[in-house]
């Protein structure tokens, strides 16, 4: 259950229980919902996995990226892939992925992240019905 | 003189009622254009057999595939019947134009809100004898059950439905796909009393191009030929043929930059935010939007791998291991979307965003931010090592 890895000369023991059965409940919802799974994957390796983050973070992209390789198949075998949609939406991705750092240099991440925290509080409030949403 | 009079009165008279005859055996109905553009109000005219209701059916010849799964207990027999149901036949924009008199009984299934069904609407109202293109639709089903979903399929085929079976299906799966009652109905056919009828219907902004067909009906055996009109679409719009909406093609791809721009920066992908809002903002059904937003973190994801692997900072046997079982995750995951409803998409989904918003709250704590600090620079230390390893394996080279 526990596998030896080697990085960069150093040796961790990684409990390969909790990691693939927490990978696959992340990778369940988050195919099922449409979301990348990054943000929920980092947190399973360094705090449940004690990993440290030097570890992860390559690693952890590259678990999320068999979840969305496989889960991108299925949706459009699945038909409910809009190429069309994909289309603008990927062209918009690619050109915030080049805004994004240069904007990020100059903010301070922590204040970034406390906005996000109101932000994503806010956004899932609606959705749950709490804050009531026009049809 | 007389008699020639007479015959001639008589020729009058025959050939009035003869006139009139073909009146009360036909129906006609007519538009004010051939074309229009999403926004514009159609102005539909005709004329009816003198005291009937005409209902008229409007159906874009685009059609999108709709899916549901029937888990409603059976007040008979007390089990919940798992069949999952899907159509490709379900036409993207449809109405059915009611008379003004059946408004009380339209409210009244109107009022069930959530609750109200397509086949009471129908039958209250007397809207079923317009229900005629969507009712033709092939309706596909399965026997669901956790151990198809997990294997990924759609469950054991069941036999193919008939004709009644069909347009009974399509009912439902047309609730799916238009949700509210007024999005389906709309009461506001004037009849005259000589059988002329007027209606107007404004085509919405995000109704999707083509063709349409317009079919008035009185009853099941009395309609209208089908007549056509043309949704042409301004330049700046694009129809996204799976959502089965028309709309401005840089709304899209406005919210995708503003939501990843925002998403870089904060460190978490895209996904989370712009599945609400593209829910929110343009009313798409959710195996749509799950469906189109997956593949585009791809590349990120893609680029992200590319670049750690260039200086060899990944684990691969831990990337890999855990991948494969997010691998099953992701095999699993999508089949599920489609077997669950907005509401039930919009609550869980709800509850994914308030874990990920305690998280990002953990981050921001002071002992967090404390350890983050250590961690974070360690990582720089060894992604430098890295980094200068790699350049000098290139220069050998």
């Amino acid at each position: 259950m526990y596998m030896k890895i080697n990085f960069w000369g150093q040796e961790f023991k990684a409990n390969m229980i909790i990691g693939c059965l927490g990978g696959l409940i992340i990778a369940i919802a988050s195919s099922m919902f449409g979301f990348g799974g990054g943000p929920f994957v980092v947190p399973l390796m360094t705090v449940l996995m004690g990993l440290p983050m030097y570890v992860v973070v390559g690693s952890s992209l590259l678990a999320i990226f068999f979840n969305t390789s496989m889960a991108t198949s299925r949706v459009i075998g699945l038909g409910n892939c809009d190429f069309v949609l994909f289309a603008f939406m990927a062209a918009g991705a690619i050109l915030g992925g080049f805004i994004g750092p240069q904007i990020a240099r100059r903010l301070n991440p922590l204040w970034v992240k406390r906005v996000a925290v109101v932000g994503l509080t806010i956004l899932a409030l609606m959705l749950i019905g709490v804050i009531p949403t026009p049809k | 003189m007389m008699g020639y009079l007479i015959l001639i009165f008589f020729y009058l008279l025959s050939a009035n009622f003869v006139f009139a005859q073909e009146q009360v055996e036909g129906l006609t109905v007519s538009l004010d254009k051939q074309v229009y553009k999403g926004g514009e109000v159609i102005k539909i005219k005709g004329k009816a057999p003198p005291g009937r209701p005409v209902y008229i059916e409007i159906a874009s010849e685009k059609k999108v595939q709709v899916a549901r799964l029937d888990a409603r207990r059976d007040p008979d027999t007390g089990k919940i019947p798992y069949i999952f149901y899907l159509s490709k036949d379900i036409p993207a924009l449809y109405m059915i134009l009611m008379p003004k008199e059946v408004e009380e009984a339209y409210k009244i299934e109107k009022a069930k809100d959530k609750d109200w069904s397509v086949s009471r609407m129908l039958l209250t109202t007397g809207a079923d004898v317009a229900y005629i293109t969507p009712g033709k639709a092939k309706v596909e089903r399965w026997q669901a059950s956790i151990l198809a979903t997990i294997l990924g399929s759609r469950g054991e085929k069941l036999e193919p439905l008939d004709d009644k079976g069909n347009r009974r299906q399509s009912m439902p799966l047309m609730k799916t796909r238009f949700r509210w009652p007024e999005k389906m109905f709309s009461p506001t056919v004037k009849i005259n009393e000589d059988g002329t009828f007027e209606a107007e219907y404004k085509l919405p902004e995000n109704a999707p191009s083509g063709t349409y067909t317009v079919i008035a009906a009185v009853d099941h055996t009395l309609r209208s030929e089908p007549i056509t009109f043309k949704n042409d679409l301004p330049w700046y719009k694009v129809y996204f043929p799976k959502a089965g909406v028309s709309l401005n093609a840089l709304g899209p791809f406005l919210l995708a930059v503003a939501v990843c721009t925002f998403g870089v920066t904060m460190g978490a992908g895209g996904g989370f935010i712009l599945n609400p809002l593209l829910i929110f903002i343009y009313g798409m059904p959710h195996p749509i939007v799950a469906g189109s937003v997956l593949p585009t973190v791809l590349f990120s994801q893609a680029s992200g791998v590319y670049n750690y692997a260039k200086i060899k900072f990944i684990s691969w046997k831990l990337g890999i291991g855990v991948g494969l079982a997010m691998m099953v995750g992701g095999f699993i995951g999508p089949k599920l979307t489609e077997m669950i409803t907005l509401e039930q998409y919009k609550f869980l989904f709800g509850w994914v965003l308030l874990i990920l918003a305690a998280i990002m709250f953990w981050q921001t704590t002071p002992s967090y931010i404390a350890r983050n600090q250590k961690e974070q620079a360690i990582l720089k230390e060894f992604k430098r090592r890295a980094e200068e390893a790699a350049a000098k394996k290139a220069e050998k080279k």
